[in-house]
């Protein structure tokens, strides 16, 4: 389209809905499907559901934290495999685990500043599919004989002569460490658990809760209609998240060796797990979708995408971010009427509550007079969290803002706050309204 | 110049043999260093035992210096002020842990033993540091950090009151002696009741690995300059200061200008004329100024003045680096030798800066480099010896004659220092010479750069009129 409007744009974007591939374990049904294929899936999945004409489409903007080493634009990957039309432009996101909800952000943007219409935004992630990489030495030795056309049989037999085995020819495994702290962060979690009092009870009782949660939504279809059936390699027909315990107790999650450290606090119960899945959203200009006759669920009145010390505790960024985007809205925690908060960990999530019932913190971090407010574990995630359902990072904001936009369309209730914190000490606060 | 001991204690292989064979070789604990600049957090996640020996005056401040430093907090003993590292810890998620009774848990490798000695009255006091640190001084790890806290003897009424003060001195030292051969150090610091306040940055800087090499040294910490009201930078401390250091184009000087360059400064170096070359390059790397001068001429203080008026039009610190040795004994000792030693380490000094201070701003800081020597004295350095001794009195002298303006006056006096100048020392002397101290290695001229950023920064306002060795606990000197 003709960017007539650029910058000078004063309509509002609207969430019109979303859906979700199944969350799946890793290396399970999922793992001959890269991200790509996972979000080309979904976007299909997404357009079949909203039926609209596909040239209406601006754009997609998507986020992703695995990303293909030869095609790290997946947004525009994603775009051509899904059938869009190719003149449709396409920008990939990558913010760790708030990846999926920096992607609907900036879609946001582009609606609210003019430049588009209806964009699709979302995210993926293929855990199954981290790249094993040749280490860099070995690029280096390599690439001036292979790309020089002067090169002739005996400068490769050089080459191979010149090759030590371990340090240029030993793949190196992905990793899973912080590239600043060296950290795990699983580790980051356990010292966020310890000097935040975090026992491995509450820890997991909040697992327990995100299971029950989550079980209880898939049984009762509450959760049945964000998820689309996909279709594997193999030709099976994936149509339910694989994750999620029904049957899990307190007994059980005890029974679990700490995961990060000897004596810790964290186990895999109380741990998000590896996973592959995918989630998109469909937003517009309020005058687009009045146009194309379609009901809005929400809206976004604020967000604040910030980050914190990762040497300090990397994961306690949602505790500025949520205060922030209340301040953006002009409203405290008594006008949100639902709270879903990311857990990658339950210690994490455990950390950021307690910090934002204290008083101490508000006044010398955040500069406020009184704490946030008191928030109890049971009142959060109310359709379960990421311990439950998985955690695709790119795809997890995405899932967050299908799940509360439903919600605050099926419940009548007026606002829903999310938060998600991430690697490098990342984090976003966002709050969506109900549509007017 | 490398150090074959040092080495040969690095490979793990080699140090497990000769300690199985137990051979007589020494075996000295490889130092941590901090690498890059001052961090927010010097001692981020790692754990500190705190103890209170007798009320708990200086419990605000301690508390307050180590969660910023980002410590793990452990009070020992009955009677602690838990309530007031709760209280500020709790924004921060720092809040302190009892350490049970039964002393330090088998787990716990503390970093730091810090003991707070201030409401000592009595000789008999004493057996509270004792009962603490004989606790948990066999768990301390390797590089640790022991400090001591007292008020200083001289502003204490009760001679009781004053030997306990003084005990604590040869009851601190003694621990550096033991824990030196795990590489860790044992530091006493005597804190003014009223300069309470400025503990922070001391604290900072001794229970980081910037103090590896010091070690068994009395720190005072007074209230004789004034400072400015607001609180010091402990990042980039230096930032937006002029510094002048002497001496400059190699070792300690070249390695304190590159640390005064890191930390903010924008740096002078100097040196002679024939080191033009070295010097230029330093200067490009640091983004500094080259000041090419042979501090001993006549018109040295103009052309250093000049140069600071015209493009700076002040100066923040002067780090009086330059020095040289000229050793015969006294009966074979010609005018020549005595004139050079005298004139470059101290007569100079004093003749730069009887320009040069009007010159430095409020908050400046002077630091000379004295010596070992001067302290103790050596065989055939009697030149050196005298121009280093005099350095001593001539910092006590002017420490008080500026500190109205707010400009501190300090000296350090290292020890075995491995540079060009100790490298030729004869090998066997060198080789005695760099096991007599707790540590039983010779220092690094990063260790006396550290130490020159670290008296030049804003935090520092507690030192003036001190010698501060850097020698890693030596053997010689009092």
């Amino acid at each position: 389209m003709d960017n007539a409007t650029n910058g000078r744009g004063n309509s509002r974007a609207v969430i019109i809905g979303g859906v979700r591939t199944p969350f799946l374990r890793a290396f399970g049904d999922f793992m001959l499907m890269d991200t790509i294929a996972l979000g080309a899936a979904n976007v299909q999945k997404l357009l079949e559901k909203f039926p609209i004409d596909k040239k209406e489409i601006n754009g997609v903007v998507w986020g992703g934290v695995i990303l293909p080493g030869q095609s790290a634009n997946i947004g525009r990957e994603i775009t051509l495999d899904s059938g869009l039309p190719r003149e449709v432009e396409a920008t990939t996101v990558t913010r760790a685990c708030t990846s999926g909800m920096k992607a609907i952000a900036m879609a946001v943007e582009a609606i609210e500043r003019g430049d588009a219409d209806v964009m699709i935004a979302g995210g993926s992630d293929s855990t199954s599919n981290a790249e094993v990489k040749m280490p860099q030495s070995f690029v280096h030795k390599t690439a001036p004989v292979t790309m020089s056309s002067k090169s002739g049989p005996m400068d490769y037999l050089k080459l191979a002569a010149r090759m030590k085995i371990r340090k240029d020819l030993m793949p190196q495994r992905p990793s899973v460490r912080e590239r600043s702290t060296k950290e795990l962060m699983g580790e980051s979690a356990e010292k966020m658990a310890g000097r935040n009092g975090i026992t491995r009870e509450a820890q997991d009782a909040l697992a327990l809760q995100s299971h029950q949660r989550a079980a209880e939504s898939i049984r009762n279809g509450r959760l049945a209609q964000e998820v689309c059936s996909v279709v594997n390699t193999k030709g099976k027909v994936v149509s339910a998240d694989n994750l999620v315990r029904a049957d899990t107790s307190l007994e059980k999650l005890a029974k679990l060796k700490p995961a990060f450290k000897k004596g810790g606090t964290l186990t895999a119960g109380n741990s998000s797990p590896l996973t592959d899945g995918s989630a998109a959203v469909l937003l517009m200009s309020r005058e687009k979708a009045k146009a194309l006759g379609l009901a809005p669920l929400a809206e976004f009145r604020s967000w604040s995408f910030d980050a914190v010390d990762p040497w300090d505790q990397m994961l306690m960024g949602p505790a500025f971010s949520i205060p922030r985007a209340l301040k953006k809205a002009g409203m405290t925690l008594k006008d949100i009427g639902v709270i879903d908060i990311h857990e990658a960990f339950a210690a994490q999530v455990l950390s950021i509550l307690k910090m934002l019932g204290n008083d101490k913190f508000a006044q010398e971090r955040l500069g406020l007079s009184k704490a946030v407010g008191e928030i109890l574990p049971e009142q959060i995630n109310i359709h379960g969290g990421s311990i439950a359902l998985g955690h695709p990072f790119g795809a997890t904001g995405a899932r967050m803002v299908i799940t509360m936009a439903n919600e605050l369309k099926l419940s009548g209730k007026e606002s829903a706050v999310m938060a998600i914190c991430g690697a490098g000490g990342v984090s976003v606060g966002a709050i969506i309204v109900a549509a007017s | 110049m490398s150090d074959f001991f040092l080495n040969l204690s690095g490979n793990p292989a080699a140090k497990k043999l000769i300690t199985k064979l137990g051979l007589p070789v020494p075996m000295p604990p490889i130092l941590k260093r901090a690498k890059g600049p001052w961090e927010d957090r010097p001692v981020n996640d790692l754990p500190v035992i705190v103890c209170h020996g007798k009320g708990g005056a200086l419990a605000s401040v301690m508390a307050g210096t180590l969660i910023s430093a980002g410590a793990e907090i452990w009070l020992a003993g009955e009677n602690q002020p838990a309530e007031v590292y709760a209280g500020l810890g709790e924004a921060w998620s720092r809040k302190p842990i009892a350490l049970p009774e039964s002393g330090c848990p088998e787990s716990l490798r503390p970093h730091g033993l810090v003991f707070d000695a201030t409401g000592f009255e009595t000789a008999d006091d004493m057996k509270i540091a004792y009962r603490f640190f004989h606790s948990c001084i066999r768990q301390l790890r390797s590089c640790g950090r022991i400090i001591v806290i007292t008020r200083p003897p001289s502003a204490i009424s009760s001679a009781g009151e004053a030997a306990a003060a003084r005990g604590l001195q040869g009851f601190t030292r003694s621990m550096g002696r033991e824990v030196g051969k795990k590489g860790s150090t044992a530091n006493l610091i005597t804190v003014d009741a009223d300069a309470d306040e400025r503990l922070e940055a001391v604290l900072r800087f001794f229970l980081s690995t910037r103090s590896a090499y010091i070690s068994g040294q009395p720190i005072h910490v007074s209230s004789a300059v004034p400072s400015p009201s607001a609180k010091p930078l402990f990042t980039k401390p230096l930032e937006g200061k002029i510094a002048l250091v002497t001496g400059a184009a190699r070792g300690i000087g070249a390695e304190t200008a590159a640390a005064m360059a890191r930390e903010g400064a924008k740096v002078i170096v100097m040196d002679l004329p024939k080191d033009e070359e070295a010097l230029k390059q330093l200067a490009a790397r640091l983004g500094g100024v080259p000041l090419m001068c042979d501090i001993t001429a006549p018109d040295a203080p103009d052309a250093v003045c000049n140069l600071v008026a015209e493009k700076f039009g002040g100066l923040d610190i002067a780090i009086h680096n330059a020095g040289i040795t000229r050793d015969k004994t006294l009966g074979k000792m010609d005018d020549k030798l005595w004139d050079q030693a005298l004139g470059v380490n101290l007569l100079s000094v004093i003749r730069v800066n009887e320009k040069l201070i009007g010159q430095i701003r409020e908050g400046g800081r002077i630091v000379c480099l004295s010596s070992i020597a001067g302290i103790a004295g050596n065989f055939g350095q009697t030149n050196y010896s005298a121009s280093k001794a005099g350095i001593i009195g001539y910092v006590q002298a002017l420490s008080k004659e500026l500190a109205p303006k707010g400009i501190t006056v300090n000296a350090m006096a290292p020890g075995f220092i491995e540079t060009r100048l100790t490298a030729a020392i004869p090998l066997m002397t060198r080789e005695v010479a760099r096991r007599l101290c707790n540590l039983s290695q010779g220092g690094l001229p990063s260790d006396v750069a550290e130490t020159a950023v670290y008296l030049s920064s804003p935090g520092a306002v507690g030192h003036t009129g001190q010698i501060l060795r850097v020698c890693g606990g030596s053997f010689v000197g009092a």
